[in-house]
């Protein structure tokens, strides 16, 4: 392809890009639409200008911020802790036949049951501030472990032959072989455990806990504040869903 | 190897699916023993599971009748046993399970019909599928029990906000595999379905969504699971019935051993339902390729 051809092809490309950017703002736009109106039928709605109103003064209060405070903090050490020890167990049940044989099936069966049912047993392990970090590592853990075992397994046989040809070191194997090979899977995966940190930390606060955004969202349901409900309901989707989208983008740039 | 258009995670071969057979890239790793000693790998799995579970429910007997933990952390296996049994002649069981079944059931039924729809809708439409891709590939950032209360207040604290939900969790995987499979189908097939002059029925039924069906099933397959931690999840947070309301009403009577032996109940139904989708996925991808 001639330079030319493939700049005006990359341009179109950029086009077609912004096209779509501006298509998934107008959605947002009309699922704001459809909101205002649904405010309008309904009191339990509150309008989109209200929420918002209610959003800005809670950042503001104290209290509330401990709440963001204890939620981020459970959240960011849940996905830290489940990414690092879905890793190394993804590496070992890549790396090993045997602890692929032995293990996968078992894996595979704590990834599809409802682990929030297992939150009464952490309690009384964990206490109430440890457990919900607990389960949303069991949440993060599994998307990174099932993506690097598939991924170290897909690694042509070709690198592993080059890499000790070159009388590569573990390590070396590690971070100039392995990791660069499997950074997409990696990458869902990671994108997949900080989606989940924030699902099972909040999906515990739920249930139990002493601070927490989640507890907010229950408790200014029980008091019939649906703004402040629905005030902290946004906080928590757009925060996750804009670092999920953005981990996303760099998921498809690196392709 | 096909690469997805959409969020990598769903693609069949990466993502939660270990299931697919997959050629074996360690066959030059010094691991293989000689060959009349040698187990089939899924003799050597069924075995070392088998295994595993039992080293479990020996240590959780021992560990709980020698006090090693308190016995209300986590009771004696037989204990947990022996509840299970109790349960099966509970009345207020098999209601809690009807419930969670027809909830699930429902969730799975038209979350997989809105997403057959809506995978076949972002094929023809690429551009809406597009548009709609960044809100669909995270749609799992956002925790969906967050809308529960909202759907209480809105429909009413029943069966169906629980369905509502779970239907919404289960359509989101079947749309994305959905346009995935269909995205990838080989341009030639639809080229022949055109030379063939196939009436729109038959491209769809006879060309296109066998052609995808790889994808479409393992989509399914996620859809199903998503109902059932849905429905189970919303059940737990907040519902009037249902086995994961259960779970939390026993935990906070402090009925310890009923608590379990649900939990028991849950996770055991769970992991079947997960082996018996893996059981079908297998059948059909193997009866398309040989």
């Amino acid at each position: 392809m001639s330079l030319a051809a493939r700049r005006s092809a990359s341009a179109m490309r950029g086009h077609e890009n912004v096209k779509e950017i501006a298509g998934s703002a107008g959605l947002a736009l009309v699922a704001l639409v459809v909101w205002q109106v649904a405010s309008g039928l309904t009191f339990v709605i509150p309008t989109p200008v209200e929420t918002l109103r209610v959003l800005v003064a809670n950042l503001g209060d104290p209290a509330y911020l401990t709440d963001v405070r204890a939620t981020a903090v459970a959240v960011v050490s849940a996905f830290t802790v489940g990414t690092v020890l879905g890793g190394i167990m993804g590496l070992v049940l890549g790396l090993s036949r045997w602890a692929r044989l032995i293990f996968e099936p078992l894996v595979i069966a704590l990834n599809g049951v409802p682990k929030i049912v297992l939150y009464p047993i952490l309690l009384p392990i964990f206490q109430l501030s440890g457990s919900k970090v607990v389960m949303g590592i069991l949440f993060a853990l599994f998307p990174v472990l099932i993506n690097v075992a598939t991924g170290v397994r897909e690694v042509p046989a070709v690198y592993w032959k080059l890499g000790r040809s070159v009388q590569a070191s573990r390590v070396q194997m590690l971070l100039h072989i392995i990791l660069p090979t499997i950074r997409r899977p990696l990458l869902t995966g990671i994108r997949l455990a900080a989606s989940l940190a924030v699902v099972g930390v909040v999906l515990s606060e739920f249930f139990a806990t002493r601070r927490g955004l989640g507890r907010v969202v229950l408790q200014s349901y029980g008091h019939g504040d649906y703004a402040e409900m629905v005030a902290t309901i946004l906080l928590l989707i757009v925060v996750s869903f804009t670092v999920s989208i953005m981990l996303w983008r760099w998921e498809k740039r690196i392709r | 190897m096909m690469t997805s258009v959409m969020g990598g995670d769903v693609e069949p071969g990466t993502g939660d699916d270990v299931s697919i057979e997959r050629p074996d890239t360690e066959s030059d790793r010094p691991v293989q023993l000689p060959r009349r000693w040698r187990l089939s790998d899924p003799l050597i799995s069924a075995g070392a599971t088998a295994g595993l579970l039992v080293v479990m429910a020996v240590v959780a007997e021992v560990g709980a009748r020698s006090g090693w933990w308190r016995a209300s952390t986590l009771p004696a296996t037989s204990t947990m046993l022996s509840g299970v049994a109790g349960l099966m002649d509970d009345p207020q069981f098999w209601s809690d399970l009807t419930r969670s079944g027809l909830e699930i059931g429902l969730a799975i039924l038209f979350g997989s019909t809105a997403g057959l729809l809506s995978g076949l809708l972002f094929w023809k439409l690429p551009t809406l599928g597009r548009i709609f891709e960044p809100y669909l590939v995270s749609f799992y950032a956002v925790p969906m029990v967050l809308f529960y209360p909202l759907a209480i207040v809105v429909v009413g604290i029943n069966a169906s906000s629980v369905v509502i939900l779970a239907t919404i969790m289960a359509t989101i995987p079947v749309a994305l595999n959905t346009t995935v499979g269909l995205n990838g189908i080989r341009p030639v097939y639809l080229k022949l379905s055109r030379s063939l002059q196939c009436k729109p029925h038959q491209m769809l039924f006879s060309i296109a969504l066998p052609a995808a069906a790889p994808f479409i099933v393992a989509g399914l397959r996620l859809g199903v699971v998503y109902a059932l931690i849905g429905s189970i999840a919303m059940e737990f947070v907040t519902a009037q019935a249902g086995l994961g309301y259960r779970i939390r009403y026993y935990y906070e009577i402090f009925d310890n051993d009923r608590m379990f032996a649900y939990i028991l109940v849950v996770l055991v139904l769970s992991v079947l339902l997960t082996a018996l989708l893996a059981g079908l996925e297998r059948l059909v991808v193997k009866g398309r390729t040989s």
